[in-house]
Parts: structure tokens; sequence; C-alpha cells
């Protein structure tokens, strides 16, 4: 029996579908025999009583889940997303340099650093990739931070807001498409594929309503991971296996028949009733995971 | 050596681009990211034998009257504040403070009981100016454990042991000309021996 901490934070069970796939986890973790306890960011001194910790929560090297991640990793305790893997998923600039480093394909990128943030410069990246373009900052997460400039104007008003939390930002080409591929990856093997379509009128999938707090998603389709392009399959391994081998998920996007890598994702979005509609298994898979020895 | 080894600033960005090309770097961007985050900082440092009080990591002012008497040290643990902490004397003060470091109970606290006498030392790789010899030990353990060149070291001594409460940035406008001399001793002598030693 492996006792399991899954950290979440209040958030995590704000939506209901995200709720009641963490309720999945709960109960999948029980019919196999093992422990399955949410604990909250006040009860980090709980961990060492646990043999292996789920984070859920919202990671990034500057927020509580990566001191539940790395405490659990110095424990030796078995970890998604252990602290590696959230230190390259968080920063972005991190991951296109493995990517580059190991012949991933990935999005045509160029990164800007606030020294560097000037006329000419901006010029030359519209010159290079063309109008318009995504500025993203290294630390995107669910949509949040990527947003698109078509002229000089928009590009610095983005970027400077960009620059207050990070002195690099990473600009790429515009590549409209329908959706993104979305692969779920663990350990090296394919847990479940999706695609994440845009909304109508979008251009990414999660875009925050004008003048409001809140998010429009676009619609999720869920393929059994059987029936998924082999190619698309093996270009989210490869850009994973510069990562880790931990929970991912990939982002890619096809482009004349090929497919390129948009980015990996820790902790990637599990929703009851859509990563999880055609390959049930994916909870007894993750949970098995962190239960072996 | 530019001192801000903060998370997504320039010096970390070098040191991660230098890693990535395979060249050895310090401090490593995996320390600099863990010495900022104080109950990473007390775990690993415990861990490698520097003496550490206990903490709790929370956002609840009454789980830190209940674990700890006072006076109590808080630091501060979101992405936005990398220097300061407060210490806390009794309940309101203790409100405010939580209040502040976590910034309006949005992020988490680094809570630990003040015992001793609370002192800060600047530390260039490794060696610091104190007249007590546990201070100076507690610096140099943390300098093999973390290789963080040029940092301040918050300790508190009791019954002539130090204990390490937490890292954080020099400022520019405190470094003395004494520390100066300190550092440029430091960086000859470092050089000297070469990256590997």
């Amino acid at each position: 029996m492996t006792r399991i901490a899954c950290f979440v934070e209040k958030y995590n069970f704000f939506h209901s579908r995200e709720a009641e796939a963490l309720q999945m986890f709960k109960e999948t973790a029980q019919k196999l025999g093992h422990e399955f306890h949410f604990i909250f960011r006040n009860e980090l001194s709980e961990i060492p009583k646990y043999d292996a910790v789920f984070i859920r929560a919202i990671t990034d090297p500057l927020y509580t889940a990566y001191v539940v991640s790395k405490t659990a990793w110095e424990l030796g305790l078995r970890v998604i997303d252990d602290p590696i893997s959230i230190r390259i998923c968080a920063n972005k600039i991190h991951q296109y340099r493995l990517f580059e480093k190991y012949g991933v394909p990935y999005i045509p990128t160029i990164f800007l650093g606030k020294e560097e943030f000037h006329h000419k410069q901006i010029a030359e990246i519209f010159e290079v990739l063309g109008k318009p373009v995504v500025i993203k900052a290294p630390y995107t997460s669910f949509s949040k931070y990527v947003e698109k400039a078509s002229c000089e104007t928009s590009f610095r008003e983005v970027a400077k807001r960009f620059f207050r939390r990070s002195d690099y930002i990473v600009v790429q080409k515009f590549m409209p498409s329908r959706f993104d591929w979305r692969v779920g990856v663990l350990n090296g093997e394919v847990l479940y594929v999706c695609k994440y379509m845009m909304p109508k009128g979008k251009w990414k999938h999660g875009v925050k309503r004008r003048g409001k707090p809140s998010f429009v998603w676009g619609r999720t389709v869920t393929l059994k991971r059987d029936n998924a392009p082999k190619r698309l399959k093996e270009v989210a391994l490869k850009a994973c296996s510069v990562v880790g081998n931990g929970l991912y998920g990939v982002d890619v996007k096809e482009v004349n028949g090929d497919y390129i890598v948009v980015e990996v994702n820790d902790n990637p979005s599990i929703y009851r009733g859509q990563e999880d509609l055609r390959d049930k298994d994916i909870y007894e898979k993750i949970i098995k995971f962190l239960a072996e020895p | 050596m530019n001192n801000d080894y903060r998370y997504m600033k320039t010096g970390y960005f070098v040191s991660l681009h230098a890693e990535i090309l395979g060249d050895d770097v310090v401090p490593t961007t995996e320390n600099a990211v863990d010495v900022y985050r104080p109950p990473i900082l007390l775990t690993r440092a415990a861990k490698n034998g520097t003496p550490t009080m206990p903490f709790i990591l929370t956002d609840s002012v009454k789980q830190i009257m209940a674990v700890f008497t006072f006076p109590v040290v808080v630091f501060p643990v979101n992405p936005f504040m990398f220097n300061g902490f407060k210490v806390a004397e009794n309940r309101t003060a203790l409100y405010m403070a939580v209040k502040s470091l976590s910034m309006n109970y949005r992020y988490a606290v680094c809570a630990q009981p003040l015992k001793g006498k609370l002192l800060s030392v600047k530390s260039f790789f490794g060696e610091c100016v104190s007249e007590y010899g546990e201070v100076k030990a507690v610096a140099k353990k943390v300098y093999e454990t973390f290789n963080i060149p040029v940092c301040k070291l918050h300790v508190q001594r009791l019954n002539g042991k130090a204990y390490l409460c937490g890292l954080q940035l020099v400022e520019f406008g405190e470094i003395q000309p004494s520390d100066v001399d300190l550092l440029s001793k430091m960086v000859s002598r470092f050089s000297g021996k070469g990256w590997s030693g």
C-alpha cells in the first residue's frame, strides 16, 4: 500500500469537471489499495508521512507547489511534477533552448532581452517572423501571458508588461489553426490525445473575455490514443524526453502535414469527461506510476 | 557574481544558458531558485548538517500561534519578494506581518520561532565578518551546500550555537569598503584555485 498526497489549492475545486477528476484519482487509488489524501498549503509538514506526492496546483518555481515538490524530492518521495520538470516547463526559454539542443521541431522562436528592447530589434523581429507575432512570457500557463501583436505599438505595450517579471521574453511566429493537438504523456508513453479547439473567431484555446476577468475556452475533442497519428505521438514523446519522465501535456501544431511542438506543460489539465473521455485508464496509469516502488 | 540570482533575472538566464551548453556554473540555477525559497533552503541546509530551527509554511496566523510561542520570525514565500522579513513579538504584530508578507493571504509565509538573538551577516564565498565562530561555520556550510558567492545570511544565536534562518540578497548600498576587501581576497583565492576548487 502506498500513501499518496495530492497537493491542491482551493481553485482546483472551482471547476466541477476538475473536482470530479480529482475525485476519480482518489477513488482509483483506493480501489487499487492505496491511501490518497488531499493536502493544502498549510500541511507541508505532513509530507514526510507519505510515500508519493501528486501536484495538481499551478506549478512555478516561485509558488508553493515548487516548495512541496522539492521538499518531497529531497525526502526521496516519488513526485509528479518533479522539481526539474517544473523548472523546465515553467520557463519556456529553458525549454526552447533544450529543444534547440536536442533537435526537437518547434515553432520559429526569438528570445528578446530587456536590453535589446528597441525599435531596430522589433523591426528585425517583424521582418524575420512576419506580422503578427505571438509574444509569450516565459512563465506562461493555461493560455495566460500569451498575446498577439501586429504593430510596434502593441508589441511594446505587451512586452513592457511581460518584462516586469522576467528579463527575457519569447517571440514566436503566428501560426493560426482551428485546433492544437494536446498529447498527454506519462513516463515516456502516450496517455491521451485531444484536440484543443479554438473558440469561434479566436486564435488560442483560452481567451479572456474583453472587460471581464473570466475566460472563454474552446471545445475539447478527444481521440483514442491508438487512433492518433503516429508521427504526432513520436514528436510529442521526443519533446517530453528532453524534459523528463513525469506527466506532461504537449501542445503540438499541425502544419502542412507535419507536426511542430508549441510547448510542453507540466501539471496538464485533466478534466472529467474531456481528457479521459476515450481512454478511461489514465487515472489508473498515473496512480500506478506514483505507487511503483 | 552580480549578487542578483533571482529567478527570471538576467543573471539567472545567463547561468541557465551556460548550463545548457554544458559549462560549469556557480551558482547553479537549481541552487539559485532554492535558496530564495526559505522552506527549501532550510530543508536542504538541515540535510547537509547546518543547524536550523523548526519551521512551518502557512498562510494562517492561528496555525503559527498554535505551533510556536512568541517571538516569531516570518519570511515571505511569494514570487515578488526576495528581501525582508518580520519579527513578531505578539499576536497583533504577527497578523500584520503575515498580512503584508503573504500579500494579503494570497501566498504562504515561512514562520520560525525566534529563541535567540537574530544576526544578519554578509557572506562572500562562505566567509563572513563575525565575532562568533559558530556563525562563520554556518556561512561556510551554507556555501558548501549551495555555492552562493554573495549573499546575506540571517542566523540566530542560542546558547553558543548558530541556527540558519534565511538567505537573501545583499543590497548594493549595504556593501562597505571592508566587504570589498574581503570579497577581492576571496575572489583572488577562488580564481587561483580554479573553478573546480
